[in-house]
This record gives C-alpha cells, structure tokens and sequence, in this order.
C-alpha cells in the first residue's frame, strides 16, 4: 500500500484498551477496534478509530471465543455504520515489546476484510513515564501490514501516523487510572464467564 | 481451580472490609485457600494485622503463615523492602528453613536477579531434590524471561518425574497455546481428562483446542466434548453451550453434500441454541438480538 494513511484514535477506544490492561497486569490482553475509514482527498486516507472492544484475558490463542465475538461486535457496530479496523494487543510481560504469531494471526485475518488493518500494541514503557510526562503521545505502537504482508511497526519509515483525536486524551487516562476505574472494565471473557456482564461497556465513563 | 460462589464470597468479603466491617484474617485465609492473586489488598489488610502486636499474638501459630502470605504479596507490588523485612521475621523463627529459603528466592526473582535466584534455587536443591515447588520456580523465571521453549522443556522434564501435578500440564497446555502449538497442548488436556474425568474445566479447555486446530474429527471430537463439559457442569456452561453451535456450524460446512448424519447431533445443536436463548432472555435480554441472528447466520450456514 504505497498510499498515505493516517490512523487516529478516539479517546474512548484508547483509554478502553489501557484499562483493560490494566485490570489484568499478568496476563496478555486484546480486543478489536471499530472504525471506519475517511477519505480525505485522492492520495490521502485516515482509519478512525472510533471504539474498541475488550476481548479477552486468557488463551489467546484460541479460536471459539474469538470467533464468537467478531460475529456478535461486527453485527452490533454495522448498524452503526462502523466495522472492525484493527486489533489490539498487551504483551503478558513487561518487557515484551514484540507482537507475537498470535496477535499477528488476528491481525492477518481483519486484514483480509480490511486491508487498512492496524495492529495496536501497549507499550508499557511509554504506559509507565505517563504520570511523570507531560506526553501527548499515544501510549501504543501502531503496526500496519507492509507489501511483503509483514507487520511493521510505524514510524520507522515515516509513514502511517498514529493520532490521538482528542490531544488530552492522556490526561483523562490518568484520572481514570487515578481513581482505578479499570475494575469496571468488562471483556468478553467476562461475558462468557458470566452472560449479564456487557462488552460494550455502557456506563463506564458516565 | 476456584468457583464462581468462592470468588463472589471472596469479592463480598473484599467491600466489607472496605466498608469497615472487618473480616481481614477470614478474606486472607479465603485468598491463601483459593490461590487468589489480590495481592494490593493482601498486602494491605495483611499488614493492618502485622503491625498490631495484639491482633498479631491472637493468630497464634498462623502469625508465621501471615507472614509468609504478605511477603509474596509484597514482592507482587514491587514492595521488596516489606518482603525482605518479613523474609527477615521468618528466618529468624526457622533458621535454616527451605521454605523460608525459596522466599528469598522468589524475592531474588522479584528484583529480576536471574542468576542469583538461580544459584540460590540450585543450593537448595541441592539437599532437597524433589522440592517440587522450586522446580517450579526455574520453570516461572524461564517463562519470566521470555524463554518459553526453555519453560516447556524445564516443564516436560518435571512432569516426567512429577506426572500427577495438574496445575503443571495446565500450565504447560497453556504455554504450548501460547505457542500455537495446540497438537501438544491437546495431548496435555488429554492426561488431564485422563486422571480427573470429571473436572469439566479439562474437558472444555480440550474442545476449544481442538476447534483451534479444525478438520473434521477435530471438530467433531470437540463437539462431544463441548456435550460433556454441558453434563458435566449441569447444563450451565455458556461456552459450551457456544461451543455445540460453532462445532455443528463448522462440521456442517465441512460436510455440505454428503449424506445427512448424525439426527442426534442437530437435537443437541438445538438444545444448546435454545438454552442459550433462554439464559439470554433472562440474563442479558439486550443481547438476545444478537445472539439470536448470528444462530440464524450458523443454522444457514
């Protein structure tokens, strides 16, 4: 894809993704992300990132579970003119600053439906300077598929922006991490354990 | 393995305490017997007893337990300074205690001293070479430092010794699908099912392996045991539930064209279909929607 593509993340699917690793620091974590895409003239497009949702919290690489949830989100979020864009994904240890086969196999299959797909990976260095910086800085590293179908990280060749829509989205982060509001959070493992939790959240962030 | 009315007690317990209730030493003791890691709050109700001489002396014996509890809890919250000062308690009531001496180890962990933890867990396998939990340790700091291929080999070779230890094949069941490796973490969940036949966990965990690997007789092995785990478990499993209709949807698109089998098989993706719904209706009736179209979407597929 030698088009320009910018990505860019609505609050509410970034401060999602990072509670949801946070309620589960031992654990890998990820979720899908909803979007759509934006023309924004004949040579330039954006990927909005509009919401996300948490998927789970153990045995990642499984499929019934995945499965399940693609079905289910992708039905609930056409009626809102919004489809699955890309996926999201915290590495198990903190160190770990690599994507996995198992998110890269996620990742290979939305990007069939979606060959603007992005991969976004926490980054837990950038996650753990967030309270002493002043970051505007999104706390993940965005990957994209290159014509050699190889997921590469952004930036290194200038390419392929990661935004955040709204510049104090890191701010609110930090307040809701403050007030550790990453209890509430509900994936859909939980969903699964317990079919009155709801992945879709509503009500976290009133 | 803890229940779902365990974890409920242990989270009421957690808001009476916060509330002011009490009940400290009830929800530490809960935590220890199911293997619960809360380890912020262990740390803090722990410590609440800890520096109280008098409602230390009223746990008697289990003081030293507490004690031991709190410093894992501590060296989970980045807190050595609390472990060390608790090891430091402990070692000096059992001197010379391996189990105080695989704390310190675990501490050594904690900090990301690698080769002194170790060395240390070397020595004290030295005089006690079948101490299952520190050959354990070595599997954690291997898997701990991303060395998952070191992890499953330190793991295989345990469990040719240790080969009744389940927390062990789940954990290398586990790891193996990290790895995507799932032939071998099927033949794990297949010991496990071997030795316990009646833990559902196993026989869900084995279905949901073997739909990951597809193909027909996977499938279809995975189907009977997506039905056994609804047996086992009363019929309230909603994975397994899920799991009948994915399997049934799956073999049916496998099988298009050929002779129509298996009667007994479209009852039970019914049953299974219907038990849902109704759990839906009553549970999560925003998301009977749902769940009734994606049916329809397997069931015409």
């Amino acid at each position: 894809m030698g088009a320009e593509c910018c990505y860019e993340v609505s609050q509410i699917a970034y401060i999602k993704l990072v509670l949801h690793a946070l309620k589960h620091p031992s654990a890998a974590v990820n979720g899908l992300l909803l979007g759509r895409l934006r023309q924004d003239g004949a040579a330039s497009a954006t990927v909005e990132i509009a919401d996300s949702v948490p998927l789970s919290h153990s045995q990642i690489g499984l499929l019934p579970a995945l499965e399940l949830a693609l079905m289910q989100i992708e039905e609930h979020f056409e009626a809102k003119g919004l489809s699955v864009v890309g996926y999201y994904h915290a590495n198990e240890r903190h160190d770990d600053e690599e994507l996995g086969n198992p998110g890269k196999k996620i990742g290979d299959h939305i990007f069939r439906y979606f060959p603007r797909a992005a991969v976004l990976l926490l980054d837990n260095a950038k996650l753990a300077k967030l309270p002493s910086g002043k970051g505007r800085d999104p706390v993940v590293q965005l990957y994209t598929r290159d014509s050699s179908k190889s997921w590469r990280q952004a930036g290194s060749d200038g390419s392929n922006q990661l935004t955040l829509k709204e510049p104090a989205a890191n701010t609110v982060l930090l307040d809701y991490i403050s007030s550790e509001k990453w209890q509430e959070i509900v994936d859909f493992d939980d969903h699964l354990d317990d079919i009155s939790k709801d992945w879709l959240n509503p009500g976290l962030f009133n | 393995m803890a229940g779902a009315a365990e974890v409920a007690r242990l989270d009421r317990l957690e808001t009476q305490i916060e509330n002011g209730g009490g009940g400290a030493w009830e929800y530490l003791c809960l935590v220890r017997k199911l293997k619960a890691r809360r380890s912020e709050k262990v740390l803090n109700h722990g410590l609440t007893i800890l520096n109280d001489p008098k409602a230390r002396s009223r746990l008697g014996r289990e003081e030293w337990t507490l004690y031991e509890q709190v410093a894992i809890a501590a060296m989970d919250c980045q807190q050595y300074d609390i472990a060390k000062d608790c090891i430091a308690v402990l070692s000096k009531e059992f001197p010379g205690s391996i189990r105080v001496g695989r704390l310190e180890g675990l501490l050594l962990e904690a900090k990301g001293s690698w080769a002194e933890a170790e060395n240390a867990y070397a020595r004290l396998l030295e005089n006690s070479p079948l101490d299952q939990a520190i050959h354990k340790r070595r599997v954690a700091m291997a898997k701990a430092q991303g060395d998952l291929s070191g992890a499953v080999s330190l793991l295989n070779k345990y469990l040719e010794t240790f080969m009744a230890d389940h927390d062990a094949w789940r954990e290398l069941a586990e790891i193996y699908v990290s790895l995507q490796m799932y032939k071998q973490a099927a033949f794990c969940y297949e010991e496990l099912i071997l030795s316990q036949p009646t833990v559902s966990p196993y026989h869900l965990a084995y279905a949901e392996v073997l739909y990951t690997m597809g193909g027909l007789e996977n499938l279809q092995t995975a189907k009977r045991y997506y039905a056994s785990t609804i047996t086992l478990s009363g019929g309230k499993n909603t994975r397994a539930l899920y799991g009948v209709c994915l399997c049934s949807s799956a073999i049916s698109q496998l099988t298009k064209g050929r002779n129509k089998e298996d009667k007994e098989g479209s009852e039970l993706q019914s049953l299974a279909a219907e038990a849902l719904q109704r759990d839906y209706k009553q549970r999560a009736p925003k998301k009977l929607p749902l769940l009734v179209s994606m049916l329809k979407n397997m069931k015409l597929n």
